[in-house]
């Protein structure tokens, strides 16, 4: 494991030291959960096949749902896949009127990543690949440029609102063609979702829609579509933070958005959606809640229920929609912290900063503090042993065995924290802090 | 604090000054010879951008100039993209007023204009929200829709928020809405993290520091008061008495006749002394817009059946259209639109509906048949006359009274009634209105924003909700305990849940309450009780009395015992009850305030003429203070009357209601029936050591007073609370045990109040 990247340590360490989940390096601190990721990659394999996939990750607050859709998106990427990602909030949902839908998708598209470019962004090089790719073929087959482009294109077109799909994709190509740099950029931004009027796009491209709030599912359908025309394997879609919808005040948006839920998942399981899969980050809540959670759909609750027998019999199944994650247990914690250790070090175990002893110590310590939870939802025990592991790296004099004692650990409270307040109220230690119904 | 009046004329242009450029070419052109005093002075304290100001003055004195022409100025001068100023109004007509107002002077200066209420396309909307600039003039209602439903993007819309200015403050103060408002504003300033400086626009009132500490909650001593000492507007004013007469044909006549299948004549079967106020309605008002008061919904039936009928015998088209709650929205509707019409005049008959809330123009005059509820509320009815400049607002007053008999009950002979009307009208005169009991809970308005604010941020912990809702200082009077509580039985209604990290989110049925339209409105509409005998309806009254099994009412000229008190149904049971016969005045319209009573000690004991009341009216008074000289009511306060005895505490009904249920619990009946407890087969001596009691033993918590009662629930959302709440926020806005005790105390000893005089310092 040596010589990891400065550039790779930099990112988990700091990401991770800020409670966030890193976006790089995520294989340097993987733990545990081999067969979750298994059956993923199983699931990716499917989707470069031409299937399509469709997967509820559910874990509590900070165990590790995000870290592990941002694994699932490495792996992604290093299949051939285009990958992209969201967080849902209130402004960005699967479904709505006042734009928010549209708003989800103008995300994902500007998240498009590929291996050449991890860090979104990449649509426009998509579709540069696929003039590209179309122009080789052409060549090679003796046949007009502008011929081989409408004949893949029109696979787009027998979808729905493919017509005008491909009609942008061609327009692109016109631009491409006579060097129109103009055309090619209102190509991409109509393609990003970014046009709000019909007339400017009918005006800029010569097409008569756009892409709103209704279409925003058909058209990642066309987008998947389009990428496995553009020579990439399929299209993976990781929404994270589906618990906004569960928090959803408005129980008609709420069974909306369940509803394209729904076909989001029958489209999957039934293969019609051909190359794209998503995987779909939530709480134990947004799924088992029979009064606001996806369980409180009829017709998700019996499509997304569990395997019962698997359950009786102890065992797990793998297979179905929805996977949970399991916990950490203290033995991956251990690993974990090793393994932070290592990357703080670069690799190098002549830099530790602490010695082994000093782990199940730190463990103990935690555990003292908040309970046996501490391992479940690392999070905040993260973010405070890398904090011991700055301040001793700064102070050389200091000796862990001193620090330990001082370090602070918070319990998580997940989402309640980056909600609306910076508690100013008059501390944690009142009735109302740890108040319950 | 009140600034200085200005009268230098270097003052005045300097203030002029240091407007926009622009907007003193829009006042040269508006021909406009000067700027008038609330203007002059409120102009640079606006144009600072920090303060809060309350500029007070009366209708028609330039009060939104005043407060406008800063604003503008200073959004034309800011430097954010998108400056903006908020204006708060509880009358969708005042927005379409002031927006055809500002329109004007807004369109030369390109700031946009964005009325926001029930009546106004999306469109308008939708274009406000994409470029969140100008003003927008929004009420109550459509801004509580806009927290909850864009509040996440809350932050960005009002970036620019420079002020916030409400209109018709003193509308506001003490009532569910004005709560509900500070709330709104206080979680703007919240999402904003800074304090947006707050303007309120009121009419002049006695108490401006009530004002402005209702303006800005915990900081009201820092507000700007700026009082326009220009002459105010005219109020004319005229109270009529009448006899309350029997019908021409006595009951056994008119059944006779109907029995043969004759038409009872209308004239016949009316009591004369209604037939005279209607006839007498009927030629004043006829041919202009104005609003007649009858005070319940039966009596609106009754007036306006009886006006119509007078129209139709005159085949002249009908003038007048009842309005109230239990009314069908279509008839409703159709009055509204008869009223807003320009083209034919129209009069409403109605209840507090079109007190406020209800938009339909400005009236000529304003008619009331008895006494108003309050002087607050006198005071709103009359706003609705007026409001053009130079027309004095007009209010008519007609009161009915009995003719005396020997067994005519004292607070009868006393004319309570008129002189209640009396002391109101002499009240408002004086500036005086009931000042907020800032002591109430408000727990049903805080139930509307909790559930508001989860709505807003999606989910809130308690600690985040107590922090942004009750430490702002806006709900006072509510303790931690009292919240969590709030909480817990909230919990239990299913109104709101938790998730596993403690955020509240709603629950079933409280989902089902916010995605409900009603929801925004933190008040409800008035609601009335049937009152049912022997399976047998009697009619329905809005019942703003405390109400105990047991206890005695009075209605359509009985006394009854209520039996029994079901909230849902919205039913009272009642029997017949004995005791000697009630007063034709029943006081079921509103609560008294001290100080209205202390007023009317005033007028009984006083022998100076009122020089607004007709001849009939002063003879009736006359009568009244003999009365109150005869049982020398200046020095004795228990007058045994028969086997029953009074108590005449000259006291609010927050005290008198107190004092009943002091008695109830010493297993004496008393019945308040305003002026005076009434105790029956009771003697004086007993009751006055029974008073002595209640004044020197334990006070009584009031909490346990409260559970006595049977109509607790209120408030739109008190349903949702516990028992125990229930019985705090009655008792904290319904109960007055020091009043009490003190009342107990003097009626007691016998000993006599120092000459009641009018000004004392009685407000509480």
């Amino acid at each position: 494991m040596n010589g990891i990247k400065q550039k790779d340590r930099d990112a988990v360490i700091q990401s991770l030291r800020a409670g966030v989940v890193p976006r790089a390096g995520q294989h340097l601190i993987q733990v545990g959960r081999a067969r979750e990721l298994e059956s993923l990659i199983g699931d990716i394999e499917r989707l470069a096949d031409g299937g399509s996939t469709f997967r509820l990750v559910i874990g509590e607050y900070g165990s590790g749902k995000t870290f592990f859709l941002n694994l699932v998106r490495a792996v992604g990427m290093e299949k051939k896949l285009v990958t992209t990602s969201a967080d849902l909030n209130p402004d960005r949902r699967l479904h709505a009127t006042g734009g928010q839908a549209r708003s989800l998708y103008a995300e994902l598209t500007r998240n498009l990543s590929t291996r050449t470019k991890p860090d979104g962004g990449a649509l426009a090089g998509i579709v540069e690949k696929f003039v590209a790719a179309t122009l080789t073929e052409a060549k090679t087959a003796g046949e007009k440029p502008e011929a081989a482009i409408h004949r893949k294109l029109e696979s787009l077109a027998e979808m729905v609102n493919g017509y005008d799909f491909a009609a942008v994709i061609a327009a692109y190509w016109n631009g491409f063609d006579e060097g129109n740099e103009q055309t090619k950029s209102d190509a991409i931004r109509w393609l990003r979702g970014e046009f709000t009027t019909k007339t400017d796009a009918r005006s800029a491209l010569g097409v008569r829609t756009i892409v709103d709030d209704a279409t925003v599912y058909d058209q990642l359908k066309l987008l998947a579509r389009f990428v496995r025309l553009a020579g990439f394997e399929g299209l993976l879609i990781c929404l994270d933070e589906m618990v906004n919808l569960y928090k959803l005040a408005n129980t008609q948006a709420r069974n909306s958005n369940y509803e394209q839920l729904l076909r989001i998942l029958n489209d999957s399981l039934q293969g019609t959606a051909e190359g794209l899969g998503f995987v779909l980050g939530g709480t134990p809540e947004f799924l088992m809640d029979t009064r606001r959670g996806l369980y409180s759909y009829p017709a998700l609750q019996s499509r997304l229920a569990e395997n019962t027998f698997a359950k009786q019999q102890g065992l797990v199944d793998f297979t179905g929609p929805v996977l949970r994650l399991a916990s950490l247990s203290p033995e991956d914690f251990f690993v974990l912290l090793q393994k932070l250790r290592h990357v703080y070090a670069l690799g190098e175990p002549s830099k530790y900063l602490l010695p082994d002893e000093a782990l199940p110590a730190f463990m103990e310590h935690c555990h003292k503090r908040i309970g046996e939870a501490y391992f479940r939802t690392p999070r905040t025990t993260i973010t405070a042993f890398i904090n011991l592991m700055a301040v001793l790296e700064q102070n050389p004099n200091a000796t862990w065995r001193e620090l330990l004692g001082q370090v602070e650990v918070e319990k998580d409270t997940g989402a309640v924290k980056e909600l609306m307040v910076e508690d100013n109220s008059s501390g944690g230690d009142d009735e109302l802090a740890s108040f319950k119904l | 604090m009140s600034s200085p009046a200005s009268s230098s004329s270097g003052q005045a242009s300097s203030s002029f000054h240091a407007l926009d450029e622009r907007i003193q070419r829009w006042i040269w052109q508006a021909g406009w010879t000067e700027l008038k005093d609330a203007q002059e002075r409120a102009i640079p304290i606006i144009l600072e951008g920090t303060r809060d100001v309350i500029i007070a003055a009366a209708t028609a004195s330039g009060k939104t100039e005043a407060a406008f022409l800063p604003i503008l100025t200073k959004l034309l001068r800011d430097e954010h993209p998108m400056p903006c100023a908020l204006y708060v109004s509880p009358l969708k007509a005042l927005i379409n007023d002031q927006w055809g107002r500002l329109e004007t002077l807004c369109e030369s200066l390109e700031v946009q204009v964005t009325p926001w209420h029930g009546d106004i396309s999306d469109t308008k909307k939708k274009r406000f929200l994409k470029h969140p600039r100008g003003c927008i003039l929004i009420t109550p209602e459509s801004l509580e829709g806009l927290l909850m439903n864009r509040g996440q993007a809350l932050k960005g819309i009002f970036d620019g928020l420079r002020f916030c200015v409400v209109d018709e403050l003193h509308a506001f103060i003490d009532t569910e809405r004005g709560k509900q408002m500070q709330s709104l504003l206080n979680r703007i300033d919240f999402a904003l993290k800074r304090s947006v400086p707050r303007i309120g626009l009121s009419a002049t009132l006695g108490e401006m520091r009530l004002a402005a500490e209702f303006l800005r909650p915990g900081a009201g001593d820092k507000v700007d008061i700026i009082e326009s000492k220009e002459a105010g507007q005219e109020l004319k004013v005229l109270v009529k008495g009448y006899l309350d007469l029997p019908p021409r044909l006595p009951d056994k006549e008119i059944q006779q006749q109907e029995s043969q299948g004759l038409l009872v004549e209308k004239e016949d079967e009316v009591p004369q002394g209604v037939l005279a106020i209607s006839e007498q309605l009927f030629k004043t008002l006829r041919g202009s817009n104005n609003l007649i008061f009858p005070n319940s919904r039966g009596k609106v039936e009754l007036y306006s059946d009886l006006l119509r009928w007078q129209c139709e015998k005159l085949g002249v088209p009908n003038e007048f259209w009842p309005h109230h709650g239990s009314l069908s929205k279509d008839i409703r509707e159709e009055a509204e639109a008869a009223l807003k019409s320009k083209e034919r005049p129209a009069s409403a008959v109605c209840t507090t509906t079109l007190e406020l809330g209800i938009d339909i123009g400005a009236v000529k005059s304003v008619a009331q048949i008895g006494p108003a509820p309050t002087v607050a509320s006198l005071r709103q009815r009359l706003g609705r006359s007026g409001r053009r400049k130079g027309e004095p607002a007009i209010l008519r007053s007609y009161n009915l009274e009995g003719e005396i008999t020997p067994d005519t009950p004292l607070s009868d002979q006393l004319r309570e009634g008129l002189v209640q009307t009396i002391a109101q009208i002499r009240l408002l005169a004086k500036g005086w209105y009931e000042p907020p009991r800032i002591s109430g809970k408000h727990f049903s308005t805080l139930i509307q924003q909790l559930l508001s604010l989860v709505a807003q941020y999606g989910g809130a912990t308690a600690a985040q909700a107590w922090s942004v809702l009750c430490e702002s200082g806006v709900f006072p009077g509510v303790t931690k305990e009292e919240f969590a509580e709030l909480l817990r039985g909230l919990g239990e209604k299913d109104v709101l849940m938790q998730d596993s990290t403690g955020l509240l989110l709603h629950g079933g049925l409280g989902e089902k309450l916010v995605n409900h339209y009603t929801f925004y409105a933190a008040f409800t509409s008035d609601e009335e009780f049937r009152i049912v005998s022997g399976g047998k309806t009697l009619g329905s009254v809005p019942v703003s009395r405390p109400l105990e099994v047991g206890s005695y009412v009075i209605f359509a000229g009985r006394r009854w015992q209520v039996m029994g008190f079901y909230p849902t149904e919205k039913l009272i049971e009642v029997v017949p009850a004995k005791g000697g016969k009630p007063p034709l005045f029943d006081g079921m319209v509103g609560k008294v305030h001290d100080r209205v009573r202390a007023e009317m000690r005033a007028v009984l004991s006083d022998t100076a003429p009122v020089s607004f009341l007709d001849k009939q009216a002063v003879e009736l008074l006359a009568e009244a203070r003999s009365t109150y000289a005869r049982f020398n009511l200046d020095n004795e306060s228990v007058i045994q009357f028969g086997n029953e005895a009074r108590i005449f505490t000259w006291c609010g009904d927050w005290v008198n209601d107190t004092l009943a249920l002091m008695l109830a619990k010493k297993d004496v009946k008393a019945t308040n029936e305003g002026l005076c407890l009434v105790v029956f087969n009771a003697e004086r001596d007993r009751l006055r050591d029974l008073l002595y009691d209640i004044a020197n033993g334990k006070p009584p918590k009031p909490e346990d007073l409260a559970r006595l009662i049977q109509n607790k629930a209120r408030e739109k959302w008190d349903g949702l609370l516990t028992e125990e709440l229930l019985c705090k926020s009655f008792a904290s806005s319904e109960l007055d045990v020091p009043g009490a005790i003190a009342a107990a105390n003097l009626a007691a000893c016998g000993i006599i109040n120092p000459r009641v005089r009018g000004d004392e310092g009685l407000g509480r």
